[in-house]
């Protein structure tokens, strides 16, 4: 603490960003509680409706769980090829020993393009008619059989919109993974390494366990970005087709601005927040848990 | 919110890179080494490659993008798209509006997140930890709890369809994680050096102009960086409040390419996409060092 500080220089201080964080984080939570017990159109009175919403949501509304289920199926695509991809990813570059940070460049690039390029690309990459990246190189290794419009076939729509996001942050993760990966001290492996312990050995034994609060970071950002996910499914297939492909999170967004019933979509909205402090905890205690 | 993972962290000097590898390996190149050569360099493929397809795609003329053949270069050069690209779609003034955006963004998110940062940190409080923790929990809240509290109250006072209807809960959503930033630096700044001052007689606000100000500067840039990917880039928050076309930003702006005339035009949609994309490349390909720290730091202890 500083000598000479008063408690109106720490008022000063704490004034803008209070401010700026109660008008756009802190208020709009409490409205959506508030909301989440009326229902309102927007236009007419507002409806005191107690817990009806929510009784509807988890018992009434078979679209909600289905788009739940498909977020889940979302999550397990992002964590796979983001965590799974780039913990792989950083532990090979950590082997290199030349244009390491050339790479890191180019893994990072897709994490610079806007979500609605994104959606551009891949959907002519799945395309069938032209035939697409994606179809063209199954064409090409002989693997003509599984050529098929990803976007509109209802077996792979969740996958096909899921993949984008995925791919997008494999560089943000293994950018994390592989600076976590630098610290660990290498002598320790060295020695491990003289004491005969093979490279799987040294990296469930020494590496992993010292990069675990990183890992834990990287676990919690990136399960709380996918249970938010929102834009590239929006985009590329607006949730169809059917309810193939549709999120709690886009779910919510229609319910809101297109049913415009607001008290409803506000119900969801707390969902998702209650999901991902869940999520957090769990994954806290799943990994701190094993850390002792 | 975790005390273990976003605990303070003192920003430590850019990690030097590791010294190459002990020479008993390097005699022997074996399976292992090339092997994962080969899959570090398909992944570099796997990301970079449809970001040249991209670019491919729009200098090909339309003729050589129906007949298909995704591979390989094009047969044709053509700048005739990013002529229909500029003729369809008003991308000067999305690109301008994103630029709008995106500074108004940034200037309130390092002032906010330095004053912030600066009295919990530095000038310190009885309830600094607490106010701390409420600002951190803000890392992991999704921004779809905001859309239509937001919305309503935007039109109660009439800022929807604004610039700050976009700006406010961007630079309000990204806060959190630049006064995080911020904090982890001031912690570094050593205390003698504040208390020399205050010996001085400087008061609080003359030590965050003299010293805590210049000495921030490169994270500023840091946190600039981070950030102005999300904001430049973001959609839901455009695409929820504002209506007019002179206030799209590029990503409201290039969904008007879609099936503007019944048929989308592939080829000038992709010259559109790849004039939005520039900017934001060229900056990170000059400035990725300070984007690519502020990633590692944000997430690594120390």
């Amino acid at each position: 603490m500083l000598p000479h500080r008063s408690k109106l220089s720490v008022a000063v201080f704490l004034l803008p960003p209070v401010l700026l964080y109660g008008a756009a984080v802190l208020l709009p939570i409490v409205q959506s509680l508030v909301l989440s017990f009326f229902s309102w159109d927007g236009i007419t009175d507002m409806q005191f409706v107690g817990l009806s919403n929510y009784r509807h949501m988890l018992a009434g509304d078979s679209t909600f769980w289905t788009t739940f289920f498909n977020q889940l199926g979302y999550l397990a695509v992002c964590l796979t090829l983001q965590l799974g991809g780039g913990l792989a990813a950083a532990s090979l570059l950590a082997s290199l020993t030349r244009g390491r940070e050339v790479l890191k460049v180019l893994y990072l690039l897709p994490a610079v393009i806007s979500t609605l390029a994104i959606a551009f690309l891949f959907q002519r990459i799945y395309s069938m008619e032209p035939v697409g990246l994606l179809n063209g190189l199954l064409g090409a290794v002989g693997l003509d059989g599984l050529e098929r419009p990803w976007l509109s076939d209802t077996d792979t729509a969740l996958a096909a919109v899921s993949a984008p996001e995925g791919w997008r942050f494999v560089g943000l993760y293994t950018v994390i993974l592989y600076a976590a990966l630098l610290a660990v001290p290498r002598e320790i492996e060295e020695a491990a390494r003289l004491d005969g312990a093979n490279q799987w050995q040294i990296f469930t034994r020494i590496r992993f366990p010292y990069i675990r609060p990183v890992w834990i970071t990287t676990t919690i950002m990136a399960t709380t970005y996918a249970l938010r996910g929102f834009d590239i499914p929006y985009l590329l297939t607006n949730g169809g087709p059917g309810q193939a492909s549709e999120l709690i999170t886009t779910y919510m967004y229609k319910t809101a601005f297109t049913s415009t019933d607001f008290g409803y979509a506000s119900a969801m909205s707390v969902f998702i927040v209650i999901e991902c402090l869940v999520a957090v905890s769990l994954i806290l205690l799943v990994l701190r848990r094993k850390a002792v | 919110m975790s005390t273990q993972t976003f605990t303070r962290t003192p920003i430590a000097p850019a990690k030097e890179d590791r010294p190459p590898a002990p020479p008993a390996a390097r005699r022997r190149p074996n399976i292992h080494r090339v092997l994962s050569r080969v899959i570090v360099l398909a992944i570099a493929v796997v990301q970079v490659y449809p970001l040249v397809w991209l670019f491919l795609t729009s200098v090909r003329d339309e003729q050589d993008f129906a007949s298909g053949n995704p591979f390989g270069l094009p047969t044709s050069f053509t700048l005739d798209n990013y002529a229909r690209a500029f003729g369809q779609g008003d991308l000067g003034t999305y690109i301008l509006n994103s630029l709008i955006v995106t500074a108004g963004a940034d200037v309130l998110i390092v002032v906010c997140g330095m004053m912030g940062a600066y009295a919990i940190e530095v000038l310190g409080f009885r309830f600094s930890n607490a106010v701390r923790a409420l600002f951190l929990i803000g890392i992991i809240v999704p921004v779809q709890i905001a859309l239509v509290p937001l919305f309503i109250d935007y039109t109660r006072v009439d800022l929807l369809d604004t610039y700050p209807s976009m700006i406010i809960p961007l630079a309000g959503f990204s806060l959190p994680m630049a006064l995080y930033l911020f904090s982890s630096f001031f912690a570094y700044i050593p205390r003698e050096t504040y208390e020399a001052a205050s010996l001085d007689g400087a008061g609080p606000y003359r030590i965050f102009a003299r010293i805590t100000l210049p000495m921030s500067v490169n994270t500023v840039v840091t946190v600039v960086m981070v950030n102005s990917i999300f904001i430049w880039n973001d959609f839901i928050f455009a695409n929820t409040f504002v209506l007019s076309e002179d206030l799209k930003t590029i990503p409201l702006g290039l969904q008007n390419y879609i099936g503007a005339m019944g048929k989308t035009d592939w080829t000038a949609t992709f010259a559109a996409v790849c004039v939005t994309v520039t900017p934001l490349l060229l900056v990170f390909l000059v400035l990725n060092k300070a984007m690519i720290y502020g990633l590692e730091s944000g997430a690594n202890k120390g």
